[in-house]
């Protein structure tokens, strides 16, 4: 038999099946456009707090002023009591409660440090995170003034005074992403895993769809020609994939893409082989072409999870960081950020490269195995 | 036959099934929990303990010490790194070996005791955002408590009384209470909206597993052969609605009771919330079947419908910052109500009378049942 004859017929059972189809490339494009919809606004807006100034002075008023004036703060309530405060959090009308105490003022004068209380909602922990960042943003330049007029009171020059109130200053700056976007934090390492994970349902749809089926011929096809056929065709398209989430889709949500399209091709290629080759094995072992999608679908959140841009490797057990090792999508995913949002030159991603490559070399010899194998039994 | 008897059958029918199909029974109990494991271990930690950080140290005095020392001392923080210059620290930023950079300037030492406020920088990662914004919390805390130190002892020298000291040196303390979280561990908020986004997942690849075999071996008349849809339909889902409720209430005992993370609410609402999901899910998972009465492209719409759910819950990123379409979608998931009720019970202790209208957007849902028995009736007539 030809290579064009099995090429032909691998084409035809693929381009005929409606359900792989409908993975490989109209939930590819769906996707790109449905995952990114949640983050879409990119970043966490003001966020409502209330307030309540048990010391209603001059101080406090200024504090509440520097509280509003914050960018992720918006002061939308006045409570007289916390518990009133705290009610209204509850219902979900704001997200975090500033208690300023009684004698704030007379406090602060007599130099006896009262202490500003920052309550918030921490069901939802990065907003939690957001609104305590913003109130302690701004209590801190309030004391900060507190401190400075002290010291001129102590008769200190203003000059001399603004730079003593703190020893030293500390300048945060924040890399790669620096306006936080939630759609450059989740979308790039997403758009890899849902490029892997269609890729594996389609082939293994193909593959368990033959094992059902059975069809004339195939038995007599070369395993070679066959994986050849497969890699030619759905290598193709997820290398235009490819470049479409990271082109197109990135562009469309404005996410940073630093890498040139070759680099990203360069390391798309063992990324694409590597999964096809996984899928072809993961397809060979399949009694039936339905089991595919689920298992895969079930796979999905742990390999998120377990990619480290969540929750980093640091803090998970070494079983689970090994196990993720042996998915294409784990160096993918951090080979991919650092090129294309943190501007790595390829060298820093070569040990990445280099395990998609084993990867490569591991499931193609599993894949060239488990098919001679299975064609035996058909 | 009558309506109880038509339900018993396929009820009884369906459980030898699924004893019969080691891929259904795998559905409804290992394959499942081994999911829910793997979260639960990935995230076991729970905290950030000694996040690698790189500080490079153009000073090299004793006080530039202090602040690696300071910095290290953090639980959060360990300085594996300290390197000459900023562009080795930088490529270790970028290949996730750090997640900060603190630079220490020159004459660091002198000028704090000159007076002339020297600078310190600190660069993250904010690529990633939770690991970001946990450093800078722990980075600034370090920091401004060396800052405060080094203030105490220059006061100290002005004024015989501590205290005062320590006043004049923070002149308005700071005591940030988290409400309903207060471990302040990322392993109940994350695993407690994991699970749930992955049981649905399950539910309706479960549903449409079950139906789906039926048709695929074309038994379909067999099923429906005392011609009470509705019964032999309730029958057949059953045993899955069962299943996967007793799954929801283990994985509440997990959280709330075996776990220390407190319960404050009903236990009963929230279980009963979680049966109006399983059943709502179930009717979604036979209506994306009953779409094309095909096995496979309701798998894959199953995939489309169900995957993307936790990111559309709102937990990580609030609902209100999402554009209308996300709102509408979130909408469209009963897990996203269902989760709202699990946060309002365990964490606020909400009364159960404003649980009343999220309960009642969840059994809005069930409005798919007659669609889908609508459906299986047309089917059957034709054949």
């Amino acid at each position: 038999m030809s290579f064009l004859e099995v090429f032909r017929s691998e084409a035809k059972r693929i381009f005929t099946d409606i359900a792989l189809i409908l993975t490989i490339i109209g939930g590819v494009i769906l996707y790109s456009f449905f995952y990114p919809q949640p983050y879409a606004n990119e970043v966490v807006s003001s966020l409502h707090v209330s307030i309540v100034d048990l010391d209603k002075s001059d101080v406090s008023r200024r504090i509440i002023f520097e509280l509003d004036a914050s960018p992720k703060i918006v002061v939308t309530r006045q409570d007289l009591s916390e518990k009133a405060a705290k009610d209204a959090l509850v219902s979900g009308e704001i997200k975090g409660i500033i208690v300023i105490p009684k004698d704030f003022k007379r406090d602060t004068l007599l130099q006896a440090q009262p202490t500003i209380a920052i309550g918030a909602d921490a069901s939802y922990f990065l907003i939690f995170g957001s609104v305590v960042q913003g109130a302690v943003q701004a209590i801190l330049t309030e004391s900060a003034k507190v401190k400075i007029t002290s010291l001129l009171k102590n008769a200190q020059p203003i000059s001399a005074a603004t730079k003593a109130y703190t020893p030293f200053s500390l300048h945060v700056s924040t890399l790669f992403n620096p306006q936080e976007s939630y759609v450059q934090y989740v979308v790039p390492a997403v758009f890899i895993l849902i490029l892997q994970q269609t890729l594996l349902m389609g082939l293994g749809i193909l593959g368990g769809g033959i094992n059902e089926q059975r069809p004339q011929g195939y038995q007599k096809m070369p395993t070679w020609m066959l994986m050849l056929s497969r890699v030619l065709i759905f290598g193709s398209i997820y290398l235009l994939h490819t470049l479409f989430y990271f082109g197109f889709s990135f562009e469309l949500f404005h996410i940073t893409h630093l890498a040139n399209p070759f680099e990203l091709l360069t390391f798309a290629l063992p990324f694409v082989l590597a999964t096809t080759f996984l899928g072809i094995a993961f397809g060979a072992l399949l009694p039936y072409r339905e089991m595919a999608t689920p298992i895969v679908l079930f796979g999905s959140l742990p390999l998120v999870f377990s990619a480290g841009f969540v929750w980093p490797l640091e803090a998970m057990p070494d079983f689970i960081i090994l196990l993720a090792l042996f998915f294409p999508s784990t160096p993918a995913i951090e080979g991919f950020l650092q090129l294309n949002q943190m501007g790595s030159p390829f060298g820093e991603v070569m040990h990445h490269f280099g395990l998609l490559y084993l990867q490569v070399i591991f499931y193609g010899l599993l894949a060239y195995y488990l098919v001679s194998k299975k064609k035996k039994l058909l | 036959m009558g309506f109880f008897r038509s339900f018993s059958k396929a009820f009884f029918d369906e459980l030898g099934t699924i004893k019969s199909s080691t891929y259904l029974f795998g559905l409804l109990t290992w394959i499942p929990l081994l999911v829910y494991v793997l979260i639960v271990l990935i995230f076991h930690q729970g905290l950030l303990r000694e996040m690698p950080i790189a500080v490079v140290d153009n000073d090299r005095s004793e006080l530039s010490r202090r602040v690696s020392f300071m910095l290290d001392a953090s639980s959060s923080l360990h300085v594996s790194h300290k390197t000459q210059t900023l562009l080795e620290a930088s490529s270790l930023l970028r290949q996730s070996k750090v997640y900060g950079i603190i630079v220490i300037p020159p004459h660091f030492e002198r000028n704090i005791y000159l007076k002339s406020q020297p600078k310190i920088e600190v660069m993250l990662n904010s690529q990633y955002i939770l690991i970001g914004k946990s450093l800078n919390a722990a980075i600034s805390t370090s920091l401004q408590t060396l800052a405060a130190q080094i203030d105490v002892v220059k006061n100290l020298a002005h004024t015989e009384r501590f205290e005062s000291a320590i006043s004049s040196a923070i002149p308005i303390g700071l005591q940030v209470t988290p409400f309903f979280n207060t471990s302040q561990s990322y392993f109940p908020f994350l695993v407690s909206a994991i699970i749930p986004a992955i049981w649905q997942v399950f539910i309706v690849i479960a549903a449409i597993a079950s139906i789906g075999m039926v048709f695929k071996r074309k038994e379909e008349e067999k099923l429906f052969e005392d011609g009470n849809i509705t019964a032999t339909l309730l029958g057949k889902s059953f045993p899955y609605t069962v299943a996967f409720l007793l799954q929801g209430v283990l994985f509440l005992l997990y959280m709330y009771v075996y776990l220390p993370f407190g319960f404050e609410g009903s236990f009963a609402v929230t279980i009963f919330a979680m049966l109006l999901s399983v059943i709502a899910y179930q009717g979604i998972g036979l209506f994306l079947f009953v779409v094309g009465f095909d096995y496979a492209r309701a798998l894959s719409l199953g995939a489309v419908y169900t995957a993307p759910a936790f990111a559309f819950l709102g937990i990580t990123f609030p609902r209100s910052d999402m554009p209308s379409f996300a709102q509408f979608w979130n909408d469209m998931l009963p897990i996203a109500h269902y989760m709202k009720i699990q946060i309002a019970q365990a964490n606020y202790g909400a009364s159960v009378i404003d649980m009343l209208p999220i309960l009642l957007s969840i059994a809005l849902f069930f409005l798919v049942w007659p669609l889908v028995i609508f459906r299986f009736k047309k089917r059957l007539e034709r054949v």
